[in-house]
């Protein structure tokens, strides 16, 4: 744990103790953010773990349930617990668990928490105290509530994927390729990130009640919320999305996506005094000053040939060098960074924006805060715990150091 | 709602000065407002920017009560109406920032500082405030002044270079995702630094970059980098390691079945209801490695039975056999959403100018505590109730205020 960890400074949420009963991304995230603050987590795993161990990225690509990549981000800062909830000793050690947690989080299926008796309800009955957040493809009712969900589907089902590739990219080839989902567990994330907000706002409440509460959280609506924007065109005009851009729906040009010399650059020049400065960075070129483009009006309608003629211009030119023109111009021009670039950037080193680990006796380094609070700094405590790793300390009551 | 609204309010009590724009901070303040705080927007006549934008309420277009935008975004808050390019109008802020528990912001770096307002000159008369500013590459660090929008974010925080169709270029994601998304982190961290000074007493400043928001969707991409030096590699609609897992177009125009199978059960499943029960020994697909192997060969076949079936219908079978399957919804489909209304997931809020409009609600239930959706503010509803009431200011004071154009 080298770089900026602070394991002496106690986090803003020093004291909560969370009971994580999580698998995947939501779950664990959700958890996550409450132990990168200070909280103490104990994540339950049963005897096979948790399935982000079986996924990697692995050293070298061997698979190895103590070193998968998304596993130790997932859950660095919290200890380990091994139960078989299937029996009944296990299932004792998990009441006593709750018994002195303040919250417990879980994305297990419904069903599966109803048959271990964990269900929300009797979980309020039996912990008037207790925190309880859900978190479920679809949320607990409605007719899809029972219907298998995972990060692909609630993506789909939230507007994400129909609006990908998103804007300014008015590629050409959209009409022969489907919505796009990326690579990545995006979805799973956001449920993670809304699921925190969700328990911290009860967590703050329960100070007013005195009692504990049932956090419900469906990820595809926490998916559909991130939408407001489009949402709202939808609910104002009732017009309907159109994934193939065009300039109705892609609106004042140039906003463009483009490949440059080394790679690509959005370009946006709205407004007439954008134009202008963008002009003068293209060097002023002739056909500029053509009746087709000289007013925002002609550029909107002649999109296509504009693009095509801006585009002649950005691919003799470096993302870098185009990046500097923005600056020095205030023009909205920005390159793409690949994550190398990004991580190898001043900027990430200087905003300790990667933390660096340990996986498997391996040195790599895996996002660190998602936001900086200055007075209660994040820190790495501890790494993800092994299998089961403090289960006979916790167990008999103790938390591990 | 009502019911809801009888139950205790999480955070009622919190008291936020917003002196937000665009979509991040609105959003984070949006929540916040809906669980029970109370938000002071300070806004001026002098430059409004949320209520000029559209969508606009049919033949009402430019006028600053009619803007979907603004009334999406500020649903349940105040608005408090001061001209900050005077003096008084600064103290004005300054004065209401002392009373708050919670200031934030998403101006360019620097901006409320040259103002007189930053952290430091409002931490002075009231050491106890959170104050959270929210930036496209953050407070600190090289990249604090520069510029960019949510298409500048997405290529800058790594997520770009995961999205695109195999082999091709790097895409942005749709929506605005890093606004809302930085927004939601900083209702979190706003909660999280209230939590922590109601035990300490101790304030704090938040710096929330989106671009280190955004990277929080894409461990696995940075680790496989750092790690093992593997470059990122574009791969469409499927997954490192499930198959198949994709978006397959249907019978109705532009229309898509979004399919993903997580293990041998689901991909039995698939194999019947697509009618090809002989795939599951066909030595191209009968085993993971095999199917990720012959991915494109097995999206291909999957896409000529989807091409005959309706997108609704398939998901349905498909589910009903076992596979996790949904139907690709358009943004304006969201509103409509069978699943999404069952839940309160589509919330009306009457507006005295524009009418009962839907917009998205809090995406979650709670059993204890209430939610309360109430209309945006009109331009400066709130002026007077905020300066003569929770400041103070005297009747007459207030009346020489607005005659100077200092409550413009």
């Amino acid at each position: 744990m080298t770089g900026n960890a602070q394991p002496t400074l106690q986090g803003p949420l020093t004291g909560v103790t969370i009971v994580e009963l999580g698998d995947g991304t939501a779950g664990p995230y959700a958890a996550k953010l409450f132990g990168d603050l200070g909280a103490d987590v104990i994540k339950v795993e049963g005897p096979e773990g948790d399935s982000s161990r079986r996924r990697g990225p692995f050293p070298d690509g061997r698979p190895d349930p103590e070193a998968s990549g998304l596993f130790m981000y997932l859950n660095v800062n919290k200890f380990g617990v091994m139960l078989d909830l299937d029996s009944a000793p296990g299932l004792a050690d998990m009441h006593n668990l709750l018994a002195r947690a303040d919250i417990f989080i879980t994305n297990y299926a419904g069903k599966r928490l109803a048959a271990l008796g964990l269900d929300a309800k009797t979980l309020r009955a039996r912990y008037p105290k207790l925190i309880v957040t859900t978190i479920s493809p679809f949320g607990a009712e409605g007719p899809w509530a029972d219907k298998l969900g995972d990060e692909l589907i609630a993506f789909a089902m939230a507007g994400m994927a129909y609006s990908t590739p998103g804007m300014p990219d008015a590629s050409d080839d959209l009409i022969k390729e489907p919505p796009l989902h990326p690579a990545c567990f995006a979805a799973d994330t956001i449920g993670g990130v809304v699921a925190a907000e969700a328990t911290m706002a009860a967590l703050l409440g329960s100070g007013k009640t005195g009692e504990g509460c049932h956090v419900e959280l469906s990820q595809q609506a926490a998916m559909a919320a991130m939408q407001i924007r489009d949402v709202t065109s939808a609910s104002y005009t009732g017009a309907q999305y159109q994934r193939l851009l065009n300039p109705v729906t892609i609106g004042r040009m140039p906003n463009f996506y483009l490949p440059c010399k080394d790679g690509y650059v959005t370009i946006a020049a709205p407004m007439e005094n954008h134009w202008e400065r963008l002009k003068e960075g293209m060097g002023n070129p002739a056909w500029a000053e053509s009746d087709l483009y000289s007013t925002e009006k002609a550029r909107t309608a002649n999109w296509i040939t504009l693009r095509q003629r801006i585009m002649e211009w950005t691919v003799t030119v470096s993302g870098d060098d185009m990046h500097a023109l923005a600056e020095k111009s205030q023009l909205p021009i920005f390159p793409f960074y690949s994550i190398r670039k990004l991580a190898d950037s001043d900027h990430s080193r200087e905003r300790r924006t990667f933390a660096e680990v340990q996986i498997g006796g391996r040195a790599a380094r895996m996002p660190a805060a998602p936001f900086q609070m200055r007075g209660t700094p994040w820190a790495m405590r501890r790494p993800a715990p092994h299998l089961g790793e403090h289960s006979a300390t916790i167990l008999k009551g103790g938390m591990a150091a | 709602m009502t019911e809801q609204a009888t139950r205790p309010l999480p955070l009622e009590g919190i008291r936020v000065v917003d002196l937000g724009q665009f979509i991040a901070v609105p959003f984070c303040t949006l929540w916040l407002a809906w669980l029970g705080a109370e938000i002071i927007v300070i806004e001026s006549r002098r430059r409004m920017t949320s209520r000029t934008a559209p969508p606009f309420a049919e033949g009402r277009d430019k006028e600053p009560d009619a803007s979907g935008y603004f009334n999406q975004l500020y649903s349940s808050k105040k608005s408090v109406t001061v001209d900050m390019t005077t003096a008084e109008g600064r103290d004005i802020v300054r004065r209401i920032a002392g009373v708050c528990d919670v200031m934030v912001d998403n101006f360019s770096t620097g901006v409320l500082e040259k103002l007189g307002i930053g952290y430091e000159a409002i931490a002075a008369i009231n050491p106890g405030i959170i104050m959270l500013s929210n930036g496209a590459f953050g407070r600190a660090g090289p990249m604090a002044n520069s510029r960019g929008l949510h298409s500048a974010v997405n290529l800058f925080s790594g997520v770009a270079d995961v999205t695109g169709y195999v082999d091709g270029h790097p895409r942005i994601l749709g929506g605005v995702l890093p606004d809302p998304l930085s927004g939601t982190y900083s209702g979190f961290a706003i909660m999280a630094a209230i939590y922590h000074r109601q035990k300490t007493g101790q304030g704090q400043f938040i710096d929330v970059a989106m671009h280190e928001a955004m990277l929080s969707l894409i461990p696995e991409a940075v680790i496989d980098l750092t790690m093992n030096d593997v470059e990122p590699t574009r791969i469409g609609n499927r997954d490192r390691i499930n198959a198949p897992h994709g978006i397959y177009q249907c019978r109705e125009e532009d229309s898509w079945l979004a399919i993903s199978v997580t293990d041998e059960a689901g991909w039995a499943a698939l194999c019947e209801v697509i009618r090809h029960p002989e795939w599951r020994g066909d030595s191209r697909f009968a085993t993971l490695e095999a199917r990720r192997e012959n991915i494109a060969e097995l999206d291909k076949a999957i896409e000529q039975w989807s091409l005959g079936q309706n997108a609704h219908e398939a998901a349905d079978f498909l589910q009903r056999a076992g596979v996790a399957a949904g139907p690709v919804l358009r943004l304006d489909e969201l509103l409509d959403n069978d699943q999404l209304n069952a839940r309160g997931g589509v919330v009306t809020i009457d507006h005295p100018v524009v009418g009962p409009r839907r917009q998205m609600a809090l995406p979650w239930h709670m059993d204890s505590l209430g939610i309360e959706y109430r209309r945006a503010p009109l331009l400066g509803e709130h002026t007077r109730e905020v300066l003569t009431g929770l400041l103070g200011v005297s009747e007459s004071e207030f009346a020489r205020l607005d005659a100077a154009g200092v409550l413009s």
